[in-house]
């Protein structure tokens, strides 16, 4: 029997200004035609993150009263729904990296599994679920990635959140969505390294 | 939760059922028809209770009913009893133990037993013969058997009464007592007596043995009998009434205590009981061991449920519902059969149950897997042994389990997810933390749930509208084959056929609305965390629905308050802005809502949102379809919706200057589709906040405009007329100041840009800055207005110098001009302004003030003097009175707004101002400055200021030499009475000066003054003035000076040195006073300027020698020489003198020895000695004839000086004498100290060697010189 094991849907990097400065989507196995294709319409991941932002409003406000959440980890913001589940974490400049995980967006396929030794069979079924700062790996190679590309002296952070606080521009680079990408599609669960 | 049978779901509490009452709420037995006619009744015979205090126990008893009440353990100490209470007044009804045979069945075997109406085990019930358990047997429980069943009575007080009451009561409960137990049902009864009497103390122990007789009448138990005091508090009643529901809640518990023992004891019997009559239709099954283990777990269950023993409850469903789903009972069901559907529904309610006991234990992650788990299996189940998830029914049933969860969670009510804690989800509990988790394992908030649900409701529309066309025909239309076909095809699990699902030619299932429904409470679950982002998410799902529903009205109202205020836009969330705005148009085309059209046209012709194909983009079409009532015009304000338009201004200069203008340029660029229609403004307003209010550009058709990407058009500003007030474009607020109107050609493409340059007229100072533009577009059909906020960054200023070339313009604040004031034309002159003035002369000072302005002028005149210590002046102006100044600091003396009363145009005013003579040389600032006001712009003054620097300078300065002189006086005389005074008594009181009497001196006081003005100065006078002393007294004696005695003075030149001698003649007042005497002597310099027009007075200067010191006790030497003609030719005979002074008490003896020298011979002592007595003088004589060997001409230069005599006559030649130095020394015999020989006249001076003394060269005709 097939197990479904979670995969990155989306990555997105959302601006200090609350503007949207980059999105990927990866595609999940859908199990009706055996292929693989997003869960969602870009405009449905676009409204995804978008959500987030509440969720990150209300921590940040949760966070400043309890002081807590220095590491600017925010950990799981919200499940949208059974399946696909927001995670998210903060720049000490307000950046935010938001990951979008798809709960059955992978599977690994039952003759494969039976094929693994105990130890990674058990790691197959309990991979079923995330542990807590399962996504820490992720952010930590997308904030790698983002000071990577503000690194880049042709790179203008001001253009992309404006300190007047209004909108921003988005992320063209193609080295970044590259890395996204790359980020995206490596992860798996208990990976620890990207 | 609601779709299932109701009371399926509900979390069990125990039940009582309340008797003797009269209610409002007549009793409801609930049970069915035919088991009514079998049922049970249970009838009191006594009238119901009528009093208020029978009516308030019931209403606090009925107020007490827990079954709406939060399904949690939380507060479980303050909340002793839960109770579900229902009421009725004499009689009730029990459903019948034992279900009766059905009719056709004619001889029953002997064996037969007779079964509950809702075993499976009697043919009545729908259960027969295999059903597992239905609702209705929980119903039973919950609805129909009561717990305890409590019966009122009124003890009556009367005493006459008493026994025959109590009688009738003992009767009545007896009475029901038997029917109950005749029932089967084990429920306990309890009484509840109310006494009508307040109660006296008196009365207490008759009434405790009443009481006592009517338990032991009943058979009561004592804890089954209550009594009501007759009082009329409402503490005291519910008191009681506390006491009594807790007593008996522990009753009830203990009754379902024992239903749920019984059920344990038939599950561990493990015997399959026979039916009533076995089954003889259908498949003849009955219903297996494992069928019978699932019923008694249940019931077990339940029962613990009752008890509110959860965990308990929890085991007995967990097992129920293992077995339910083993292979041994579900999975041999086929899936045709009703059975299936009701073991699913039973799965579920066990699922449900499981769900509620797991939240009520505080398990929140385990209930959220359970759910899960409970979804998984089933779908596993369905996709195996049913009809498969890919239909309408699963979709149906999975939103239905996410209803049920959200349902859930609110009955359970866990403050840990009430909004205010702004929490989504909850932590997992301890016993799962650090597993790994499904995210959705962490309970979510109802909202999430009901998203859920939604999710899968649009999922079974979709399967719904999927369905084919003859699947969707009612039965009896379609062929039976085609029937027969199609029944096994759909879940229709707890959902209807397909022929009702989505029917053809009329409506089924309204889909829409339970979307809709799922998602409002979704989004008010959201908006009530502020989750207004998801919030908006949904509503816009739910626009969808509702536009399916044609409720266009509803999106309106939905999505419009977001559409407004979320600030989707300035976060750049374009696409969701996108979807919104046409939502939004389709949504306001329908309902004719104009306004909404042209905002979401306006917006979507922007670049930023993705084009539509086919889609006109013309602003003038978008009103096409929509029925107007009267023309709509919008306003929009800078930033509420994405404007295809950006302006932006700049300002060629930083400055310019009120009165004159300065060149702008306005550019208004376009950011709409490609090939989309060109707008067409209508007027366009530039605000301003500054010099002038705005300026108006109207649209004015010309000849096509060039295709480029820049159109630059020169624009002309004119003076808006005042007339012209039928612009309803411009803001109300414009009106006052001045607006200029423009025209130009305002045809707007996609893409392409309008520059305007503009002469923007500056008039008043400060600050002129460009506020904001107003884009208006007009048409028959509509007006908008659009607000645009002008962008501001420094360094992007391009000046459009062609329509392809730009130039950056280096502007830090391109939307401001610093506008300096208005170039006054008023001129402020000093005519005669001298470089330097001097110190002690007053000084006039004349101003003209001239008006070059075209119209007179009405001034005034502020005169400020600045610097140390400035002096009050005075101001005349003609035709005013002279105002004098005001010091308002220590360095500042001002005159403020002096009135200068009208001035003509052309015309000048001459001020004068006047300052006293300054004493000290000093520096002013002198500050003119004159305000005035023109006729034609009363409002507006405008000043002239003229800065004069006012050097004040010391005319002259002066050096001093004092040089000693002899005496030509003798000094007193210790030994002669005449000369000195007696000394001055004390007790003395004339103070008529004494005429002095002490030592005197000789001096010769030589001045050398010079003038350091820039011009010739005019000296009348020098003089001196001897600062009187206490000691002594000083006069001058003679005075020269170089200036004609005339008086009419001596013009000084400025830089040349002049020179006055003045002699004086020092005497001490007494002889005893021999001390130092010191000298203060200042130089008096009468001076004018040589102005021959205006003879001034002359003004003093008084310039401070420094002190001299006069007298002492020392000895003086003082040479001092005649020039004779000697007897031999050009040689002159000199006769030195020297004097010597004893000023001292000492007698003193000096020696004097003259050396012989080659330059001259001489006659006198070579060697003698003096003895000088104490204050006295003695005088040694030389006579010198110099040897006719004098230098060469130029060996004697500057020897005129010589002694200090400044006589000019000796530097007249060089050769006119020299110096000869005689060796004299004069020695103090006692001390053997050297005395100086100090020259004391002209022709000795005092020389490193020793003093020199002149040798006048003889010219012929003899005579001496000097």
């Amino acid at each position: 029997m097939a197990t479904a094991i979670p995969s990155i849907a989306c990555l997105g990097v959302i601006g200090r200004n609350n503007n949207p400065l980059h999105t990927s989507i990866f595609p999940s196995y859908d199990p009706s035609n055996n292929s693989f294709r997003p869960v969602r319409t870009p405009l449905q991941f676009s409204l995804i993150l978008s959500s987030t932002l509440d969720v990150f409003e209300l921590r940040s406000r949760q966070n400043a009263a309890a002081g807590v959440g220095l590491t600017g980890d925010f950990g799981l913001l919200h499940a949208v729904d059974d399946r696909l589940a927001a995670y998210g974490f903060e720049t000490n400049t307000g950046t935010r990296f938001v990951v979008i995980i798809d709960m059955r967006g992978r599977r690994i396929d039952g003759a494969l599994a039976a094929g693994l030794d105990g130890r990674d069979r058990r790691l197959a079924g309990a991979a079923a679920g995330l542990r807590e700062g399962e996504m820490r790996p992720v952010f930590k190679a997308m904030q790698g990635a983002y000071i990577r590309l503000l690194q880049n002296p042709f790179f203008d952070p001001d253009e992309h959140s404006p300190p007047t606080g209004q909108g921003g521009a988005k992320i063209t680079n193609k080295k970044f969505a590259d890395d996204m990408r790359r980020i995206g599609e490596a992860w798996t669960p208990g990976i620890t390294n990207l | 939760m609601d779709e299932y049978p109701a009371g399926s779901l509900d979390h069990s509490i125990p039940f009582l059922l309340t008797l003797g009452t009269r209610t409002n709420t007549p009793y409801d037995s609930g049970l069915s028809a035919a088991l009514k006619e079998q049922a049970v009744l249970i009838r009191s015979e006594l009238p119901p209770l009528e009093s208020d205090q029978a009516h308030a126990l019931l209403r606090y008893i009925q107020d007490r009913d827990a079954s709406q009440i939060p399904c949690n353990g939380r507060d479980a100490s303050e909340r002793k009893y839960r109770f579900r209470i229902k009421t009725a007044e004499r009689s009730l009804l029990l459903p019948p133990r034992r279900a009766r045979l059905p009719e056709g069945i004619e001889s029953p075997p002997p064996t037969a037993v007779l079964h509950s109406p809702y075993s499976p085990l009697s043919p009545v019930s729908p259960l027969y013969p295999d059903g597992l358990i239905d609702t209705q047997w929980i119903r039973k429980h919950q609805d129909l058997v009561p717990a305890v069943l409590l019966c009122f009575y009124t003890l009556t007080s009367d005493q006459s009464l008493a026994t025959l009451c109590d009688n009738q009561i003992k009767t009545d409960v007896n009475n029901i007592r038997a029917l109950l137990s005749q029932s089967g049902y084990k429920t306990r009864l309890a009484v509840v007596l109310l006494s009508d009497h307040v109660a006296s103390s008196s009365s207490v122990d008759g009434l405790q043995d009443r009481l006592e007789i009517i338990r032991r009448g009943c058979g009561l138990d004592s804890k089954a009998l209550f009594l009501v005091p007759g009082s009329d508090s409402q503490e005291e009643l519910e008191r009681v009434a506390e006491n009594m529901l807790t007593t008996l809640y522990v009753v009830s518990v203990e009754y379902y205590r024992d239903l749920g023992r019984h059920a344990r004891k038939k599950r561990g019997r493990g015997i399959v009981p026979q039916p009533t009559i076995p089954p003889t239709s259908g498949t003849s099954q009955t219903l297996s061991l494992a069928g019978w283990n699932v019923r008694y777990d249940f019931k077990s269950a339940v029962f613990a449920e009752y008890r509110l023993e959860m965990d308990v409850a929890l085991r007995s469903y967990e097992q129920a519902y293992e077995n339910l789903l083993s292979s041994e009972l579900m999975e041999l069901i086929p899936s045709w059969s009703p059975r299936w559907n009701e073991a699913r529904f039973l799965a579920d309610v066990i699922a449900v149950r499981c769900l509620r006991c797991l939240l009520w234990n505080g398990q929140h992650s385990a209930a959220a897997r359970r759910w899960l788990a409970h979804r998984e299996r089933i779908a596993d189940f369905v996709d195996r042994r049913g009809r498969g998830t890919k239909n309408y029914g699963w979709e149906a049933w999975e939103a239905r389990w996410a209803i049920v969860m959200a349902d859930l969670i609110d009955k359970i009510d866990i403050p840990e997810l009430y909004p205010a804690t702004l929490r989504l989800y909850l932590p997992p509990e301890k016993s799962v933390m650090g597993e790994r988790l499904q995210p959705w394992e962490l309970l979510h908030h109802p909202g999430y749930w009901y998203r859920l649900a939604a999710r899968h409701l649009q999922a079974r529309k979709a399967f719904a509208y999927a369905i084919p066309e003859d699947d969707r025909r009612s039965p009896s239309d379609s062929p039976a084959s085609h029937v027969a076909k199609s029944a096994f095809a759909y879940d229709t699990y707890m959902c209807p056929d397909p022929y009702e699902e989505y029917p053809l030619g009329r409506l089924g299932v309204d889909h829409g609305k339970m979307i809709i429904d799922c998602l409002m409470r979704a989004r008010a679950e959201f908006l009530k965390r502020h989750q207004t982002r998801y919030a908006a998410e949904v509503s816009l799902e739910c626009a969808r629905d509702f536009a399916m529903a044609d409720d266009w009205q509803t999106i309106i109202d939905l999505l419009r308050p977001m559409w407004k205020e979320l600030s989707l836009r300035s976060e750049g969330w374009i696409a969701i802005a996108e979807e919104m705005n046409w939502a939004l148009r389709t949504a306001a085309m329908e309902v004719d809502d104009a306004e909404m059209v042209l905002l979401a046209d306006w917006e979507l012709l922007s670049r930023d949102f993705s084009k539509r194909p086919k889609w006109h983009y013309d602003i003038t079409r978008s009103l096409e379809d929509v029925t107007l009532s009267s023309k709509p015009s919008v306003s929009i304000r800078d930033g509420q919706l994405v404007s295809f338009i950006s302006a932006s201004f700049l300002f060629q200069s930083e400055e310019g200057k009120a009165g004159q203008s300065v060149r702008g340029q306005l550019s208004i660029k376009s950011n709409a589709h490609v090939g989309s229609a060109p707008v067409v403004l209508s007027t366009v307003y530039l605000s301003f906040d500054g010099s002038l209010d705005g300026i108006i550009l109207r649209h004015h058709e010309t000849a096509p405009q060039s295709q480029g990407k820049a159109v630059i058009t020169t624009v002309s500003l004119t003076k808006q007329a005042d007339n012209d007030d039928s612009q309803p474009t411009v803001p109300a607020e414009v009106g006052s100041g001045v607006t200029l109107v423009g025209s130009a050609n305002l045809t707007l493409r996609p893409g392409q840009a309008l520059v305007f340059n503009m002469e923007v007229p500056l008039r008043e100072p400060g600050e002129t800055r460009v506020d904001s533009l107003t884009v208006n577009v007009a048409t028959e059909m509509f007006d908008l207005r659009q607000e645009l906020a002008l962008q501001e960054r420094g360094n992007e200023n391009l000046w459009y110098i062609s329509p392809s070339a730009t130039k950056h313009v280096a502007h830090p604040q391109p939307l401001v001009v610093r506008v300096l004031p208005r170039p006054p034309k008023m001129e402020v002159r000093c005519p005669v302004w001298k470089e330097q003035y001097y110190t002690d002369e007053p000084i006039d000072l004349e101003f003209e003030v001239e008006n070059g302005e075209d119209v007179e002028a009405l001034a005034t005149l502020d005169v400020v003097l600045f610097g140390e210590k400035p002096p009050v002046f005075t101001a005349s102006i003609p035709g005013h009175e002279d105002q004098t100044s005001s010091s308002i600091r220590s360095e500042e003396t001002r005159l403020s707004g002096a009135p200068m009363g009208t001035i003509g145009s052309l015309k000048s005013l001459t001020v004068r101002t006047r300052l006293p003579p300054i004493e000290r040389s000093s520096r002013y600032d002198l500050t003119l400055k004159v305000t005035y006001f023109l006729p034609t712009n009363p409002g507006t003054p405008i000043s002239q200021t003229a800065i004069f620097q006012l050097n004040v300078v010391n005319p002259f300065e002066a050096n001093y030499d004092l040089l000693p002189r002899v005496h030509p006086n003798p000094w007193p005389s210790l030994f002669d009475p005449d000369t000195i005074s007696l000394p001055i008594t004390n007790d003395s009181d004339d103070t008529t000066p004494q005429p002095p009497t002490g030592i005197s001196q000789a001096w010769s006081l030589v001045t050398r003054y010079a003038s350091f003005a820039s011009e010739p100065l005019l000296v009348t006078d020098v003089d001196i003035a001897i600062q009187p002393s206490t000691t002594s007294r000083c006069t001058t004696t003679t005075k020269h000076t170089n200036l004609p005695t005339s008086g009419t003075g001596r013009l000084i030149h400025p830089k040349t040195i002049e020179e006055a001698t003045f002699n004086l003649s020092a005497q001490k007042l007494t002889i005893d006073d021999r001390s130092h005497a010191p000298l203060d002597i200042s130089l008096i310099i009468k001076w004018t300027r040589p102005n021959p027009d205006t003879p001034n007075t002359p003004n003093t200067t008084s310039l401070p020698i420094p002190r001299f010191t006069l007298f002492g006790t020392e000895p003086r030497v003082l040479a001092s020489v005649t020039h004779r003609r000697g007897a031999r030719g050009s040689t002159p005979l000199i006769t030195l003198t020297i004097t010597i002074e004893n000023a001292s008490n000492h007698f003193l003896t000096f020696g004097l020895a003259m050396e012989p020298s080659e330059a001259f011979a001489f006659s006198g002592p070579k060697l003698t000695t003096a003895s000088l007595l104490p204050v006295s003088r003695r005088v040694v004589e030389y006579r010198l004839l110099p040897f006719e060997v004098g230098p060469t001409v130029g060996d004697g230069a500057g020897g005129g000086g010589g002694g200090g005599d400044g006589d000019g006559a000796e530097q007249g030649g060089a050769a006119a004498g020299w110096w000869i130095r005689p060796g004299l020394v004069v020695r103090d015999k006692y001390f053997q100290k050297v005395l100086r020989v100090i020259p004391a006249g002209e022709g000795v001076r005092g020389g490193k060697e020793g003093f020199e003394v002149w040798v006048p060269r003889l010219v012929a005709g003899g005579g001496t010189v000097g």
